[in-house]
């Protein structure tokens, strides 16, 4: 199973460097735009606080977007939030039906690995390749923040990024199952899922007759303004998530070690 | 000489598809065991099912001793398969593929591998993505055969390497053989059967119509004739009572006239052909 992990992590890693460049980079000129911006930041804020519904959407109205963290939480937040669970879904959709679909599958599968072995292994890699992007991503805001010579504050990107992370393994689980049931690579309908996904919390947050439903969706905990503002994420959205993984990952050993493997 | 692998009555189904129904036969200890069939007739389903990559309907399938599906991952460890595809990660090279199968395997198969890389001159330095498919075919070699198995499985071995490859090829099945390994080869090709195997098994869209050894495959009471008449020139298989043949052919004005055994390539034409199914 070493063996197995090893090798994914080597024939991932240029993706997930690719990947974790451009979300952590983008999240760190956003941040060291902020200073450039300052001025205008303000008359924004004002502005935004008066927009209502889509002030809330995007958490605006929780956390004045004229200090940096309220700036990060708002910009950053979703840009991480968007581009770490289209990573996500990117990653889980192709490891198991890249097997089949790149007819290598032959190869490992006549290897002495168990099926069970082959869905954890890779399972444990696609965890690893969610945490070091994460911490990457996390490594170039606390580098943002340093550049401009100003504290980061530190509990609350902490629990932004584990929040972050949880919602990255929930995404990831959806797809992971989805790769365990295709013998073609389906990222297109991984990445609708994680866009659906994110478009469902936007809406959450506009229709106030959605708001009590929010929790279902894997980004109702991980509004970085509610986090920064130290917030509570809406009851249940925790479980709900946890029991979305263990469903989702049981779901796919169970598909996965009773299916034909495609040729 | 015990059995290396046992099937019986070995039945898959893909939906309403045909896949394979009531295949049974046996590979007996330290022979080349050739798996006979055009494209289609099942032989990769069945091989398929013995390796556990698809679950097949009834039937149980013993290998080494041990249950197919129970006991999977142990039969693994003991055989080398090659698949027909012989595709790998096109970004690895080679050295890293065969280093990443001995690496699954829990095992350091360096010098053996080196010694095949030698003998199949194998470029290692070289990806999976610069290879021609007869080049795949050897790296899928040195992978099947680097941990010494005791039993080899191949689909459609040689197709893609060259005459001297495949001479080489058959010269290593046969020093494995030699040491003890047995080896079950599935293919169209009817000369290397012919040539190398010691008994086959003819599938036919998804039946096994026969289980012999090879030189009893070609030795039946089946004739090859191959007749002038008339002006016009006949080739056909017979089957049935000699003296009827005799007394057809007499009725005839014959100007040239071979009766021969027929050949193993004849032999697996009439069973395609024939309405009746042969056991």
């Amino acid at each position: 199973m070493t063996a197995i992990i090893k090798q994914e992590l080597k024939l991932n890693l240029k993706s997930l460097l690719i990947w974790a460049l451009t979300v952590g980079g983008l999240g760190f000129i956003c941040i060291l735009m902020y200073t450039s911006m300052e001025g205008d930041v303000m008359e924004m804020a004002d502005t935004f606080s008066d927009m209502g519904a889509f002030a809330d959407a995007f958490g605006m109205s929780t956390l004045s977007i004229a200090t940096l963290a309220g700036f990060f939480a708002t910009e950053v937040g979703t840009v991480h939030g968007l581009g770490s669970a289209m990573f996500a879904a990117f990653f889980a959709s192709a490891m198991l039906s890249k097997e089949e679909d790149g007819h290598t599958g032959e190869f490992l599968f006549s290897l002495p690995v168990s099926r069970g072995k082959v869905v954890t292994a890779k399972a444990i890699t696609i965890l690893i390749n969610l945490i070091i992007f994460t911490a990457i991503c996390g490594a170039f805001y606390v580098l943002g923040f340093a550049c401009l010579g100003e504290e980061v504050p530190a509990k609350e990107m902490i629990r932004f990024l584990l929040c972050m992370l949880l919602m990255n393994i929930e995404v990831a689980a959806i797809s992971y199952l989805i790769s365990a049931t295709a013998s073609k690579t389906r990222m297109g309908l991984a990445l609708g899922i994680a866009l659906i996904i994110y478009t469902y919390d936007i809406m959450g947050r506009v229709i106030p007759d959605l708001k009590d439903y929010l929790f279902i969706g894997p980004f109702s905990y991980v509004n970085a303004s509610e986090i920064f503002a130290g917030i509570a994420p809406p009851g249940g959205s925790f479980l709900l998530a946890s029991i979305v993984i263990v469903a989702t990952i049981v779901a796919t050993f169970i598909c996965y070690t009773r299916k034909d493997l495609a040729s | 000489m015990g059995n290396v692998i046992s099937i019986k009555n070995l039945t898959k189904t893909y939906g309403k598809k045909r896949g394979v129904a009531d295949v049974s036969f046996e590979v007996q200890e330290g022979e080349i065991f050739g798996f006979i069939g055009p494209n289609g007739a099942g032989k990769s389903t069945t091989i398929r099912s013995m390796l556990g990559f698809l679950r097949f309907d009834s039937g149980s399938i013993e290998i080494l001793g041990m249950d197919a599906v129970k006991d999977h991952e142990r039969i693994l460890k003991e055989v080398g398969y090659m698949p027909s595809e012989a595709l790998f990660y096109p970004a690895m090279k080679v050295s890293e593929v065969i280093k990443y199968a001995a690496d699954v395997r829990r095992m350091d198969c360096r010098d053996e591998a080196a010694k095949l890389c030698e003998r199949l001159q194998v470029d290692t330095s070289k990806r999976i993505k610069e290879l021609s498919l007869g080049n795949r075919k050897k790296v899928s070699i040195v992978c099947a055969m680097q941990h010494r198995p005791r039993l080899f499985i191949f689909d459609e071995p040689t197709s893609g390497l060259d005459p001297l490859m495949q001479n080489t090829f058959f010269e290593l099945i046969k020093e494995y053989v030699k040491e003890g390994t047995t080896c079950m080869l599935s293919t169209h090709v009817l000369p290397e059967v012919r040539k190398h195997c010691d008994r086959a098994a003819i599938m036919r869209e998804g039946h096994l119509i026969k289980t012999d050894t090879v030189e009893n495959l070609i030795k039946t009471s089946v004739k090859n004739v191959k007749l002038t008449a008339e002006g016009r020139t006949e080739e056909y298989i017979f089957k049935g009572d000699i003296n009827e043949l005799i007394r057809d052919l007499g009725q005839k004005n014959i100007q040239n006239l071979t009766i021969e055994e027929p050949s193993l390539e004849d032999m697996f034409m009439h069973f395609y052909e024939g309405e009746e199914e042969v056991k």
